[in-house]
């Protein structure tokens, strides 16, 4: 199948499913008779539905045929919008407006919801000389755009200003200290990436054209500049400290290219602000920053035996997934499995584990003293004496055997991942790849000898002149100069060559485990295996079987005064005769961040349908215990807040969206003032009109009304919502919901149901690992695996189509669910034929869903292929990426096609700010590489790194200078090229090896978190365990204590009965709304939770005295509010 | 003294409760009259009950007329006598080392003497005040009338918050009561609607509506109304000044339906007088916000404030000498973990070294001055309000003869009570209250006082222990109004009350100069506590 056919396919099935979809919902049973998912083909239809201005998807394809990059094109429609080329008749605000947006939604692929909420709207202030200047309300979810369009949107803003008269505005010297102080507050209560010193903030906000206003998005409130005229709130505005520092300063670089290639004037003072690098540079690695208890640091910053750098990419790695050995993952306490992230020293700030088994495993030192490398779960099975099928006993095994963690094992991470982040290479580890690039460029065949002994691998050395095989090249560069020196000289003079082994004494050991030698111990004796290469490097002949050291080739003996500035590895390279290479000189530091996630997407309270069930619900919302309610003089009637609805034919009013005559409902909105009937704006005040009406309901009667209709019974629980949050509050059909508690699956704010998962890469499959036959797949359309040959064996590696996903187990059992859903909705409720038809998950093998990321607003049509145990969902790059994710332990949702299109309606999104996001308000039907977020583009595609890219590496090279020697998707855009003929570098069995969910998520208290975490600290050599004592007593503890120790004394308490809620305690003691017993919300419980295990903690791992005194401080605090200094006397009042 | 008598009748009971639980404590029960006679006992309460509990026969159950006659007829004028010449520093003098043998394990202060046994009222009934400026020997003394050390009741329950709002409700209440007649909320039924009624309740909520009116939502322990503050009503203006939780007198029209159109606004506020109540001798130095151990201490100026008090600089007018008292409320030591990155700043990165810094610099302190300290958000007491003195443990690193005290705290120096409290209420009141700045702290104490209370705004960036008592209630007027925490000196005369921030003496850190809050450093307001003069004299 070509790939015209598969898209063909796709929107094949997406014609048929529209076709029902619109059936069903001209029956006249939702808030519209129409599907309200629209479709786009392209980004510019995209972004044209979005913003709902007519032309603009013409005009932007009139741009990139004009050669325009997108952020000019954002630019030049900007223009388009300022010359009335667009919006034509609009107000001169709203052109600005208008083009603000639209660039906006052009530079975020039109998938963000940013255009939509992230700014708030644009206004007209006045200058103190009498002019006007505009003001834009950038709102929080601004921060979804990024920041280059952020900066932009300033620019075209700016722009638009010009043409259509409106002067720059000049503020008053407090409204800029007003910005310094907001900007600083921002930082410190939402965090910034990058913080421009005050000046910058001063420079920016003195000379930018246009005022950058915003949003109150904090709670804090400014308290120097407080109550200036010209800015509304003095509470922290976000959305002005992530323009101004995240956008214009940040990406001042960029700002500047723009500018001056459009020749804008006004902006030279971009030039003041400093380089716009990103926070950092200072000594304390970010990545170990707000450590949490429970997630393991698995190695400080370059430290000696954390994670070796490897360059390479799997097939299921990239796009910000980072390969691990399976064994790695099983011996580090199980916290890492397939979609766990983990925060990284390089390249990026975060990655996605992704199994890939072609790389070195962990060196552990057994209890025995035995120094060995598990290269897989295989490995680690082998050498524990109890056979362990359950995965708690190999915890329990490793912790019986294993006394340290000596080595992590290798990080597998593309060079595409260097050039994303475009940070110098760092030098890469001497692995196989390289020195199989080396002796192919000296004439030799590297086929076949990923391993030899070493002999073998000293004679191909010298016959070659290649560096030693990297399997017999040790750590030396760990090992100090003394320890050297001491190691040949015990083993020159006490070690013994025996049938081809080496026997050293124990004083040997430390140094043997730096340098990642394995061995035996056996009656007080180190036993290496094929010892040649390791003697060769320590400068020992072995002549006949006696040990001799030999004197060095060039330079002199050892102990010369220029033996300070010698490096180690140039000495080894002295004694052997042989280039030996540094064999991990880049360590990656990592920790883990949050865990996979696999589950469904639940709102709190979880509902079925959106549906009020008023007071009368009590706390769990129930639509039965609404029914069931009653008063004197009537049961299941209940108040509440809902939209009013006017039939077209008869007239009547209610608020059902088919009227007993049998035509479909209109909303009725009117002004909530003037009480004038119009559909969007008041016509005599100008405030937006609503439908919504205070209604007595009768539950009871609708309820069963329902339920007979669908001829159902009374679902175990059918819950609701307290009351509607949309515009108009539009309720749902409850027949829905009945359907869905059926089967037992709940409802998102949308109307959907979704499903939510950790999004990884996936370039090729094979059939077996995601369960699915070489038939099926044939009849998907993968007639042939990667290299052309037929598909007829489940083990066969195929290339994943590029809208094709693959789900966890558990996921099929819940859309499974949805299926059932779905069809009993449209054959009882539409009285349509059934749609999915499916008994088990395998039914839904071939079926469309649409995939949506949180903060954005345009789904991705995809295609169910198959199954796998891990959990996470696996898609192509560009599918991810379509979403605007990359894979760093994001997750994202999907759900079924015909729930989507059936049961979506903007109706019922809800008013407040950002309620738009994370809502399928546009799809996109067939994915364009080129119109992805274009972290994709730098996916590396080639399947052997070039040995000069090795090279380069060892001098800290920019990736820039190596894009030429690589296969880029960047290179193939355009192209057929695009979608097919990918390739990698390393090979992986199973993409769902390791553990299948992080211990994180397995044990159960944050205790037992704790001291696994702990533990595993005290096993890894590359960690310090006191430091992580100290860092989760003070970034997660202590912070947790004070704050709940303030959250006390500041609290709000809770009524039990009515769950009414109180800033203070009323002087009533019981309720004032139902006479309720009131409670607190902050116990004893709640604020000491933490303070045992920290004053142990600190005791046991010796942290700081600065930090036991917090602890101590705190105690005493705690102590003094919840013990009564003054015994109680009881009965004292009787006798008053 | 004067205007409390009148005042000490009516709060016979709630010092009756304190006398019976004392005597239950000690296993004896009071008869009624017995009961009365103690409360009317115009003497030291401590002094007599020290005196009953000494004479009484152990096997007696119930105390009568008949055991305390004679010990209370026993001349008053000898008890006040007595009592203000037992001064804290010569009752302690007797028992304690001299201060060159400081003994780490120094008592300390039995809670008994520091705490009178009246709950709030500090009735400073020790002490007379016609005695006090004409007896020379009372010069240095310094008496610590209430705060919370030792007698913290909160464990954290609900009841513990409700005890202390009804506590807070029920003391201004009864000084709004004096000018209002108000009746309970729960008795404005449908018979009440459009007639004119008065209420005291507490603010449970502010909002303007969408019509621009003002909507309080009041209550008392009875129930709850709606207040309704027209636009254009006369009190429009007025109610822009209501804070949350704070205890306000109203009048207006009910509608006999859970709301009242309100007319008039009253708030409890000071008496009106232009001139103090009291009269002292002496002068007083009242300080704050010292920050020993942080890298922004002010060393020099400290050490040129220390040297002119110590007679050691020039010194033209003569003020050093006439110095009697230093009073420092609160933030002796920056302290540790206070924000997060404290460590940074930090010169002194042990809490105990920055006490045994800060103890060094007061021991230098010419030891005829009376030095009296409060805690502060920075000091190594609880952080929640109010605050206890600072520990034992801290204590022994000072010259044994000063005054540790709570936060607030009510002191009598010579004769002139001062109520002391650290200010952390200040921020609360700059961001909620229109026209009250940094840097003009006095204005925000003026708004304390108008309100009879420290710290009115529940749940902003004060923390509360819900103690039975409301500690932060101003049930009398004080001389003087101390608080610090600003950085920031203001002085102000408000109805006859010296209300002073004394500023800091730490220099303008980086996290201010990002927050904009320009401190006034080494400035030392000295009163003179005969006249209530305030001269700001600078060390900077």
């Amino acid at each position: 199948m070509n790939n015209q056919d598969y898209f063909q396919l796709l929107q094949d099935g997406l014609d048929d499913a529209m076709a029902i979809a619109k059936m069903a919902r001209r029956r006249g049973r939702d808030p519209t008779t129409d599907v309200e998912i629209p479709l786009a083909v392209d980004l510019a239809e995209r972004v044209e539905k979005l913003i709902g201005i007519q032309g603009i998807a013409e005009r932007i394809r009139h741009h990139e045929a004009e050669g325009l990059s997108r952020e000019e094109a954002a630019l030049a429609i900007g223009i388009d919008f300022a010359e009335g080329r667009l919006g034509a008749g609009a107000s001169k605000i709203e052109s600005v407006e208008s083009a603000i947006r639209t660039s906006v939604a052009l530079l975020t692929e039109g998938v963000v919801a940013a255009p939509m909420e992230g700014i708030a709207r644009v206004d007209l202030g006045k200058n103190d000389d009498g002019t006007e200047y505009l003001k834009v309300y950038y709102a929080g979810p601004i921060r979804s755009a990024g920041g280059t369009a952020q900066a932009l949107s300033v620019l075209v803003a700016d722009y638009v200003r010009r043409s259509v008269g409106i002067a720059p505005w000049k503020p008053r010297p407090e409204e800029v200290e007003r910005y310094v102080e907001e900007i600083g507050l921002y930082k410190r209560v939402a965090g910034l990436q990058y913080s421009p010193s005050d000046d910058e903030i001063r420079t920016i906000v003195r000379n930018c054209p246009i005022c950058i206003d915003g949003e109150p998005t904090e709670e804090e409130e400014v308290s120097g500049y407080r109550d200036l005229d010209r800015i509304e709130t003095n509470r922290v505005r976000g959305g002005i400290a992530l323009v101004s520092a995240e956008g214009i300063a940040l990406k001042r670089p960029k700002l500047k290219k723009h500018v001056s290639k459009l020749g804008i004037s006004g902006w030279e003072w971009l030039d003041s602000l400093a380089s716009g690098k990103k926070d950092g540079g200072d000594s304390t690695p970010k990545f170990l920053r707000d450590l949490i208890a429970g997630r393991p640091v698995f190695s400080h910053p370059s430290r000696p035996g954390g994670f070796r750098l490897r360059y390479g990419r799997a097939r299921n790695t990239g796009l910000a997934a980072a390969g691990i050995n399976p064994a790695s993952m099983l011996l580090l306490g199980e916290f890492m499995a397939a979609g766990t992230q983990i925060k990284v020293e390089q390249p990026g700030k975060a990655a996605a584990v992704a199994p890939v088994s072609s790389i070195e495993g962990p060196t552990v030192r057994l209890l025995n003293g035995d120094v060995v490398r598990f290269d897989s779960d295989q490995d680690i099975l082998e050498w524990m004496p109890i056979s362990c099928k359950d995965p708690k006993t190999i915890q329990i095994a490793l912790k019986a055997h294993v006394s340290r963690i000596l080595d992590l094992g290798e990080i597998l991470i593309s060079y595409g991942e260097f050039l994303e982040n475009n940070r110098p290479l760092a030098p890469a580890s001497y692995a196989f790849e390289w020195w199989a690039a080396e002796l192919l460029k000296a004439g030799g065949d590297p086929s076949g000898k990923e391993s030899m002994d070493g002999e073998e691998a000293i004679a191909l050395s010298r016959e070659y002149s290649v560096p030693l095989h990297p399997a017999h090249t040790h750590l030396w560069h760990d090992l100090s100069i003394e320890d050297y020196d001491l190691l040949r000289e015990v083993a020159a003079s006490k070690g013994i060559l025996e049938s081809g082994r080496l026997i050293l004494p124990l004083e040997a050991k430390e140094s043997l485990e730096t340098l990642l030698v394995l061995h035996k111990v056996r009656d007080g004796r180190i036993i290496i295996e094929d010892p040649l290469p390791f003697l060769l490097c320590l400068g020992i002949d072995w002549e006949g079987g006696s040990l001799k050291r030999r004197a060095e080739e060039a330079g002199g003996e050892p102990g010369g005064v220029d033996q300070a500035e010698d490096s180690i590895l140039a000495r080894v390279n002295r004694f052997t005769g042989i280039v030996v290479r540094a064999r991990a000189p880049t360590r990656i530091g990592a920790r883990m961040g949050r865990p996979e996630k696999s589950d469904k997407r639940l709102m709190r309270p979880p509902p079925h349908v959106l549906f009020p069930a008023g007071e009368e619900g009590g706390k769990g919302r129930s639509i039965q215990e609404a029914a069931k309610h009653s008063t004197n003089s009537s049961s299941g009637i209940i108040n509440v807040q809902i939209e009013r609805r006017v039939c077209k034919s008869c007239g009547k009013e209610g608020f059902a969206f088919n009227c007993e005559c049998g035509s479909h409902t209109e909303k009725k909105r009117v002004c909530p003032k003037c009480n004038i009937p119009a559909p969007e704006k008041c016509p005599k005040c100008g405030q937006e009109t609503n439908a919504v009406a205070d209604m007595q309901i009768d539950v009871k009667k609708l309820y069963f009304q329902a339920l007979e209709s669908l001829g159902e019974r009374e679902p175990e629980s059918l819950k609701g919502v307290l009351g509607l949050f949309s515009r108009d509050k539009t309720p749902e059909p409850l027949e829905k919901g009945i359907l869905r508690a059926k089967h037992g699956i709940n409802i998102f704010k949308d109307g959907t149901v979704r499903y939510d998962l950790t999004d990884l890469p996936l370039t090729h499959f094979r059939p077996d690992e995601i369960g699915t036959s070489p038939e099926v797949l044939q009849s998907l359309g993968y007639g042939v695996d990667m290299h052309g040959d037929p598909l007829t064996r489940p083990d066969q590696v195929c290339e994943l189509r590029i809208q094709d996903i693959v789900l966890s187990r558990d996921a099929g059992e819940y859309l499974l669910k949805v299926s059932w859903f779905v069809d009993e909705l449209l054959a009882k409720f539409y009285h349509l034929e059934p749609f999915y038809n499916a008994q088990t998950p395998q039914d839904l093998i071939g079926k469309l869903m649409v995939g949506l990321a949180p903060h954005t607003s345009a789904g991705v049509l995809c295609r169910l292929i198959g199954y796998s145990p891990a959990s996470a969902g696996f898609g192509h790059p560009f599918f991810h990426a379509a979403k605007r994710r990359n894979c760093d332990g994001d997750e994202d949702c999907v759900m079924l096609l015909m729930d989507a299109l059936i049961n979506f309606s903007m109706s019922y999104l809800p008013a407040k700010r950002g309620g738009k996001m994370d809502a399928c308000l546009v799809m996109t039907t067939i994915l364009n590489p080129a119109e992805v977020d274009k972290e994709a583009h730098n996916l590396d595609l080639t399947p052997v790194y070039p040995l000069e890219f090795y090279e380069a590496t060892l001098t800290n090279t920019s990736p820039k200078d190596l894009e030429g020697r690589f296969d880029l998707v960047s290179k193939r855009l355009g192209t057929d090229q695009q979608y097919e003929g990918f390739n990698f570098s390393h090979a992986t069995t199973d993409i769902a090896a390791g553990p299948k969910n992080s211990a994180y998520k397995t044990l159960e208290t944050m205790i037992d978190k704790m001291d696994a975490q702990l533990e595993l600290a005290r096993m890894i050599r590359a960690v310090d365990e006191q430091d992580v004592a100290e860092r989760v007593i003070n970034s997660h503890f202590l912070p947790d204590l004070i704050g709940n120790l303030h959250a006390f004394s500041k609290q709000k308490v809770r009524c039990v009965k009515c769950g009414a809620k109180y800033r203070r305690p009323p002087l009533k003691e019981t309720c004032p709304k139902c006479g309720g017993r009131m409670i607190l919300t902050v116990h004893e419980g709640s604020v000491r939770k933490y303070l045992e295990v920290s004053i142990k903690v600190a005791e046991e791992y010796g942290v700081s005295s600065y930090t036991k005194q917090r602890l101590q401080l705190l105690k005493m605090e705690i102590d003094s509010l919840f013990k009564n200094e003054k015994a109680r006397q009881t009965g004292l009042a009787d006798f008053m | 003294m004067l205007q409390i008598s009148p005042k000490s009748a009516k709060s016979v009971p709630a010092q009756g409760r304190e006398t019976v639980q004392r005597f239950a404590e000690q296993g004896y029960q009071l008869e009624p009259e017995a009961l009365e006679a103690i409360c009317r006992y115009q003497g030291s309460q401590e002094e007599l009950f020290r005196r009953i509990i000494g004479s009484i026969d152990r096997s007696l159950a119930v105390i009568g007329m008949q055991h305390i006659n004679g010990l209370i007829q026993s001349s008053p004028k000898n008890g006040i006598g007595h009592a203000a010449s037992t001064t804290p520093i010569q009752r302690r003098s007797t028992h304690i080392l001299p201060a060159s043998s400081r003994t780490p394990s120094r008592p300390s202060f039995p809670s008994a003497s520091r705490t009178p046994p009246s709950s709030i009222e500090p009735s400073a009934s020790e002490i007379t005040l016609d005695s006090a400026p004409s007896d020379p020997h009372t010069q240095g003394s310094a008496q610590l009338s209430c705060d919370i050390t030792g007698r913290s009741t909160c464990v954290g329950e609900y009841d513990d918050f409700v005890c202390y709002f009804r506590d807070r409700y029920a003391k201004i209440r009864e000084i709004l009561s004096r000018r209002i007649n108000s009746r309970p909320i729960e008795s404005l039924s449908k018979s009440t609607s459009g007639r004119e009624v008065s209420l005291i309740g507490m603010v449970l909520d502010i909002r303007n509506t969408s019509k621009g009116n003002r909507v309080i939502e009041l209550e008392d322990p009875t129930g709850m109304i709606v207040a309704v503050i027209q636009k254009d009503g006369e009190a429009y203006e007025e109610s822009g000044q209501i804070i949350p939780d704070e205890v306000i007198g109203v009048t207006g029209i009910s509608d006999g339906n859970g709301r009242i159109f309100v007319k008039s606004l009253l708030w409890p506020d000071m008496p009106n007088q232009t001139a103090s109540l009291e009269k002292g001798s002496g002068h007083a130095i009242l300080i704050s916000d010292l920050h020993v151990g942080s890298k922004y201490f002010m060393d020099e100026a400290w050490q040129r404030f220390s040297d002119w008090l110590n007679g050691e600089a020039d010194d033209p007018s003569g003020l050093a000498s006439q110095v009697e008292y230093l009073v420092i409320a609160g933030d002796l030591v920056d302290g540790i973990g206070i924000y997060p990155g404290q460590q940074n700043d930090l010169a002194i990165m042990d809490i105990y070294s920055q006490y045994e810094a800060a103890a060094g610099l007061l021991n230098a302190i010419r030891s005829d001055i009376k030095i009296i300290i409060s805690p502060g958000n920075h000091d190594i007491v609880r952080q929640a309000e109010p605050q206890p003195a600072l520990p034992p443990e801290v204590q022994k690193y000072f010259r044994p003869d000063m005054l540790f005290v709570g936060n607030p705290a009510w002191v009598t120096l010579s004769g002139i009570s001062v109520l002391i409290y650290h200010g952390r209420s200040i921020d609360d009141l700059v961001l909620r209250l229109p026209g009250i700045a940094y840097a003009n702290p006095e204005k925000a104490m003026i708004e304390m006082l108008r309100r009879r209370h420290l710290s009115p705004i529940y749940g902003s960036r004060v923390s509360i222990a819900p103690e039975n008592e409301d500690h932060y209630v101003i049930s009398h007027p004080p001389a003087i109004l101390h608080c610090g925490h600003v950085h920031t000196v203001g002085i102000a005369r408000y109805k006859g009350v010296a209300a002073i921030n004394s500023g800091t003496w730490q220099s303008q850190t980086d996290f201010q100069k990002k927050m904009n809050i320009q401190p006034v450093c080494a400035v030392a307001p000295m009163v003179d506590l005969a006249t209530l003069k305030v001269r700001k004299l600078i060390f900077a």
